[in-house]
């Protein structure tokens, strides 16, 4: 088991590698010259040539790659070209909100999804048609205009939740329930199923003829065996929850690594975006190795493998 | 277990289409369900079907449902609520928000068809690939999967508008590069599994050539996987357009897509609800259908093979 | 970014009717110190630092810890400010400034004649690469004179160069903070001389300003002197008008910047609320800039049909619902150098549209009913870059797209282009319609910037108008006041008439505040909200 995870690392790095190669060549094939693009709507003489120089622009392609690569080798991914600032310090300094709110839009909706589907799977036909449809219209409902909605109701007519800020958990409650809702929806359809299959292996009848209670079933033994279908998703859900991030900070006028993405492929800040390429190629990588992990913590069997 | 029931499957099966059979311990227990109950009943199912053909009737021919043009409105007339000579109101400019949003029909189903059609291509012929015997092409295909798939679907589609400039095709493009790895993933995994399938074995045992064993045998076999889970994916795809919309990036702004619509509604919102509220039903109640219809076909075709 | 640039004015008559109205309630009121508020701003600056900044947006914000040597009234004259007082040589070519000698920096450098030297060396050093060196295109030098006194030597007469000293983005950072560099990202080490000291910035969030109690150097136009009232503010990023407009009705920030037209209804006029309309007047109107020189563009009636064939008044109304007037001119109407002979001029011609494309060979029409020529239909793009769309123009241009493709069968082709693809369209002089508003400054620096021969958008156009460059040229070099407004005058007519300008709309700042936030203005100079210099809290 160790030797596929030690493979995944090695895989994973020629995965980053590839994925900022690509990004590199991708921004400089762009149209506009990026000295163009930042000199913007200023123009006076030697400013273009100013511009490249500072950033080295003025280079060849090859030298500016080498550069690049030999400079993230040893951990500096550089100075944003628009905000001036270090990059690691950009998105230092933004991915802890971004991270928050996707851990607890992430834990809310595993926590909805559970309790949704134990409560409904296999139960009247009633509960169970409502609870799909319900889940069915959240997920096919866009983020953003969820993320209005709550809005406009809790925050803004009822106010009990503050707008926007990454100040305290107040301002933490809306934006993750806009994020968590749509996940929620999704995930707990498939954990139902799940949980229904489940409930007609014969090892459940047995325990049923041992007296164990319905809710301890369900809670006990049944939610163990269907735990490894919704971990896989939530691995994938864990992208979802990244991309939808950004657009949940927007709503809300959070800080996070949104509106830095947003703000630096608008401009061309080559050096911000490989850098949350990076970024994401790593969390990408360290999401399916804990993964990896889970899958032999929970089902034991696979551990032989 | 026989290859073909190991087809995958699961409500929604766009999340489970996402993972090949037996590439993810877990998934495989939700493969081969039952026949649905819930909303794949044989009532809803019904009722998506019906709305998924009248959409494709007014995405052909949205002109014989409204005397309105889409594009120009009388700006005396902005923002009027819902009346029996605008069913579903005005928005700013005054225009019909009825025409918009049956006009939107044709550019939000054009980008989801289109975009699906581009993951569908470069994921079969990529997958096709990555099933073959050769370790090499397979390591190299599945890493491009890798790459591919590590970016959040919103953030890679955002990265190519902002590469391509914003216009339908272009986000077409987006889309369906952000889903070339869920088809090519379920290509490869079935493309392996029919490739050592009994029949196929015995066919080249038989004489056939390679060229032929494989578009005789393995190729519908392996394609059969594809309408179920594109079907779900268009879904998914809308509402990834309605994301970019919303940062700014979706289709140019006079296009009445329903994602630029309700994108350009959230500012009036507080006055007007009919622009926001008709496009977003729109949105929402195409993908149900969709999902509906991609899951109880998935399940049909299970139940066919099983 | 010019786009973010501001606004401009309302007619002039309603404009003052509101100052008297504002500075009347002030009056009632004693200010006093104390308080602090949140101040909702659209746009969170990419780079706080002024000399590098080209955002309206960075601008307003950097008023608060920047000050500049001389000031600008709203009449367009000119105030002391670090400078007691200036001398202009009788040749134009040296500027002598005498300086305050009790200013200090937030971070204690003192303030003289070599701080002063420092900072416009550094501006106009090449490899610094800022943006504000396009203000001292003249400028060759400055030299100390004495501690408190500094000269600067221009080249060449420069009629707008006064305006450019008054310009925030040429204002005064300690030279201990230049050395260092790198100040884009604000906080403390961004040291001016300003009423407030840059406290901290949190990116994506907030930028917190505490008091400068050292403060005794407002402007000669202020309102009061000595330190702010206010403790301290807040500026908090929220880009979503309904974000705004509801964080400020639930109580959650005291002022908003950037009310949308729809939402006006729920300030004016309310108990709770004061809805301040700002026309400082500094700037320009929002216009199309037509590429005159490609086609389909590069004939004048094509032009002028795209000029006349619609109405700007009924779309301005719907879209900004009567908030802000339509344009006549490129220089807004609370500018004193506008035009006021452009008003009614020119416009809403729909048959004189019609007749001067038959004229022009547009005959034939398509299946969309669009007009073609020799088998092309008559599209011209507008390209409106992403990163400056706002203030719902977008939607305006939509009304336009609208009105041509029903009057005239002119395709408008609206299209929301990347950074990267309007900077390849400017750096060729290939771009076709560039919408936009320009940043305050001078008003030939402004017709100098959007149609001069080396002004942005026509330094890599072929062969711009002589006509309208020579006159450009001649106003940028007029020290006479007289003639130099003689001479933007005709410019602003020029343009409108060989129809290179479509003025669409004069936009305005507007600004919702509690009631008890006083002391809320515009500033003249920088064409934007004052800084937070004057504000007050009621019952502080």
């Amino acid at each position: 088991m160790w030797s596929r995870i030690a493979s995944r690392l090695l895989t994973s790095l020629v995965v980053a590698w590839a994925s900022v190669t690509a990004a590199f060549l991708a921004l400089h094939a762009l149209p506009g010259r990026i000295e163009d693009i930042l000199a913007g709507d200023v123009d006076y003489p030697g400013l273009r040539e100013a511009i490249a120089a500072e950033w080295g622009l003025d280079r060849s392609l090859f030298e500016q790659y080498a550069a690049f690569v030999s400079r993230i080798a040893g951990g500096d991914l550089g100075t944003s070209y628009v905000l001036r600032q270090p990059v690691t310090e950009i998105v230092g300094s933004q991915l802890w909100p971004t991270v928050q709110l996707a851990l607890a839009a992430g834990v809310l909706a595993v926590a909805l999804a559970v309790s949704v589907a134990l409560l409904t799977a296999g139960r009247g036909r009633r509960a169970r048609k409502l609870a799909s449809i319900l889940e069915l219209v959240l997920a096919s409902t866009p983020v953003f205009w969820i993320g209005i909605l709550l809005l406009m109701l809790f925050s803004f007519t009822l106010r009990w939740f503050p707008v926007s800020g990454a100040n305290g958990w107040t301002s933490l409650v809306l934006p993750s329930i806009a994020l968590a809702l749509p996940t929620a929806g999704l995930l707990a359809q498939v954990l139902r199923e799940a949980i229904e299959k489940t409930l007609d292996q014969p090892f459940v009848t047995t325990i049923r003829a041992r007296g164990v209670g319905e809710f301890a079933i369900r809670a006990r033994h049944v939610l163990r065996h269907a735990l490894l279908p919704a971990v896989t998703l939530g691995g994938w859900l864990i992208g979802g929850l990244l991309g939808g991030a950004v657009i949940t900070e927007k709503v809300f006028g959070r800080p996070g690594l949104g509106s830095v993405t947003l703000g630096a492929v608008l401009t061309h800040d080559v050096p911000v975006v490989l850098a949350v390429v990076l970024l994401a190629a790593f969390i990408h990588v360290a999401a399916s190795t804990i993964l990896d992990i889970l899958y032999l913590l929970i089902d034991p069997r696979l551990r032989a493998a | 277990m026989n290859a073909p029931s190991r087809m995958p499957a699961a409500a929604p099966g766009e999340i489970a289409a996402a993972f090949p059979p037996g590439d993810l311990p877990g998934l495989d227990r939700l493969r081969a369900s039952k026949p649905g109950r819930d909303w794949t009943s044989a009532p809803a199912f019904h009722l998506s079907a019906l709305f998924l053909v009248a959409l494709l009737i007014v995405a052909a021919v949205p002109s014989l449902f409204t005397g309105y043009d889409p594009l120009t409105g009388d700006f005396a007339e902005g923002l009027k609520p819902p009346s029996w000579a605008h069913l579903f109101g005005t928005d700013r400019l005054g225009r019909d928000v009825l025409a918009r949003t049956l006009h939107g029909a044709r550019y939000s189903l054009l980008i989801g068809l289109s975009g699906m059609a581009i993951s569908v291509v470069a994921g079969v012929l990529l997958g096709i690939l990555a099933g073959q015997q050769n370790r090499l092409l397979d390591e190299a295909t599945s890493r491009i999967f890798d790459v591919l798939s590590s970016f959040p679907g919103v953030l890679l589609a955002m990265l190519v508008v902002t590469f391509l400039g914003q216009g339908m095709l272009n986000i077409a493009v987006a889309v369906g590069i952000a889903g070339i790895p869920k088809f090519g993933r379920v290509v490869r995994a079935q493309t392996q599994l029919v490739r050592d399938a009994d029949y196929v074995t015995q066919a080249a045992i038989y004489g056939l050539g390679r060229r032929q064993v494989f578009l005789r045998h393995v190729l519908p076999n392996v394609l059969v996987a594809v309408p179920v889970i594109a079907t779900v994916y268009i879904g998914s795809t809308i509402l990834t357009v309605s994301g970019l919309s919303f940062l700014g990036l979706g289709p140019q702004p006079s296009t009445p897509e329903w994602g630029v619509m309700l994108a350009e509604s959230r500012d009036v919102l507080r006055v007007a609800w009919w622009p926001a509220v008709f496009p977003g039903a729109a949105i929402t109640l195409t993908v149900i259908a969709f999902s509906v219809v991609g899951g109880v076909l998935q399940k049909r075709f299970e139940g066919r093979l099983a | 970014m010019r786009k973010f640039v501001s606004l401009l004015a309302l007619a002039a008559l309603s404009t003052a009717g509101l100052a008297d109205a504002v500075r009347a309630r002030s009056d009632a009121a004693q200010p006093r110190p104390g308080g602090s508020i949140t101040w909702g701003v659209t746009t969170e600056p990419s780079c706080f630092d002024p000399h590098r900044s080209s955002q309206q947006a960075a601008f307003f914000v950097a008023r608060n810890y920047i000050d500049s040597l001389v000031g600008k009234r709203a009449d367009g004259s000119f105030a002391p400010w670090l400078a007691t007082q200036w001398s202009i040589a009788p040749d134009g070519l040296t500027y002598t400034f005498t300086l305050r000698e009790d200013v200090a920096f937030h971070d204690g450098e003192t303030f003289d004649a070599a701080a002063v030297k420092a900072n416009y060396d550094f501006v106009k050093k090449p490899e610094n690469a800022a943006t504000a060196a396009s203000l001292l295109e003249n400028f060759t030098g400055a030299e100390v004179v004495a501690p408190h006194v500094v000269r600067f030597t221009l080249s060449r007469p420069d009629s707008t160069f006064l305006e450019s000293v008054s310009n925030v983005k040429l204002g005064l950072i300690s030279p201990k903070a230049l050395a260092k560099g790198d100040l884009c990202g604000g906080g403390p080490a961004l040291a001016g001389t300003g009423p407030f000291v840059f406290e901290r910035y949190v990116r994506g969030q907030s930028a917190t300003f505490v008091r400068n109690k050292a403060y005794a150097w407002a402007p000669g136009y202020a309102a009061h002197h000595g330190p702010a009232y206010l403790d301290r503010f807040t500026f908090r990023f929220l880009p979503e008008y309904a974000v705004r407009t509801g964080a400020l009705t639930s109580g959650q920030v005291d002022v908003i910047e950037g009310v949308q037209a729809t939402d006006v209804s729920l300030f004016a006029d309310q108990p709770d609320f004061t809805l301040l309309v700002g026309p400082s007047g500094a700037s320009t109107s929002f216009t199309f800039n037509i590429n005159y020189t490609r086609w389909p563009a590069d004939d004048v009636r094509v032009r002028r049909a795209l000029r006349d064939g619609f109405d700007p008044e009924p779309i301005v109304r719907q879209v900004y619902l009567g908030h802000v007037p339509r344009a006549w001119s490129i220089i807004g109407p609370a500018n004193p150098a506008y035009n006021k002979a452009l008003v009614g001029a020119w416009g809403n011609d729909i048959a004189g549209a019609n007749r001067l494309l038959d004229e022009a060979g547009w005959t034939t029409r398509d299946a969309e009913g669009f007009r073609t020529k020799d088998g092309r239909r008559l599209r011209i793009d507008v390209g409106y870059p992403q990163p400056y769309v706002r203030d719902n123009r977008e939607i305006l241009i939509q009304g336009i797209q609208a009105a041509l493709r029903k009057n005239i069968g002119l395709d408008l082709n609206l299209r929301i282009v990347t950074a990267g693809e309007y900077a390849k369209g400017n750096a060729t002089g290939t771009w076709a319609i560039y919408p936009n508003t320009d940043n305050p400054s001078d008003p030939a620096r402004e017709l100098w910037d959007m149609l001069g021969s080396k002004g942005f958008l026509y330094t890599n156009v072929p062969h711009p108008d002589p006509e309208i460059t020579g006159l450009i040229d001649e106003a940028l070099q007029a020290t006479d006041p007289t003639r130099k407004r003689a001479l933007t005058d005709r410019i602003q007519a020029l343009g409108v008439e060989k129809a290179f300008i479509v003025p669409l709309f004069a936009p305005s700042w507007f600004l919702a505040a509690k009631k008890r936030v006083r002391g809320l203005s515009f500033e003249a100079g920088l064409d934007s909200p004052s800084s937070a210099y004057d504000v007050w809290l009621e019952g502080a």
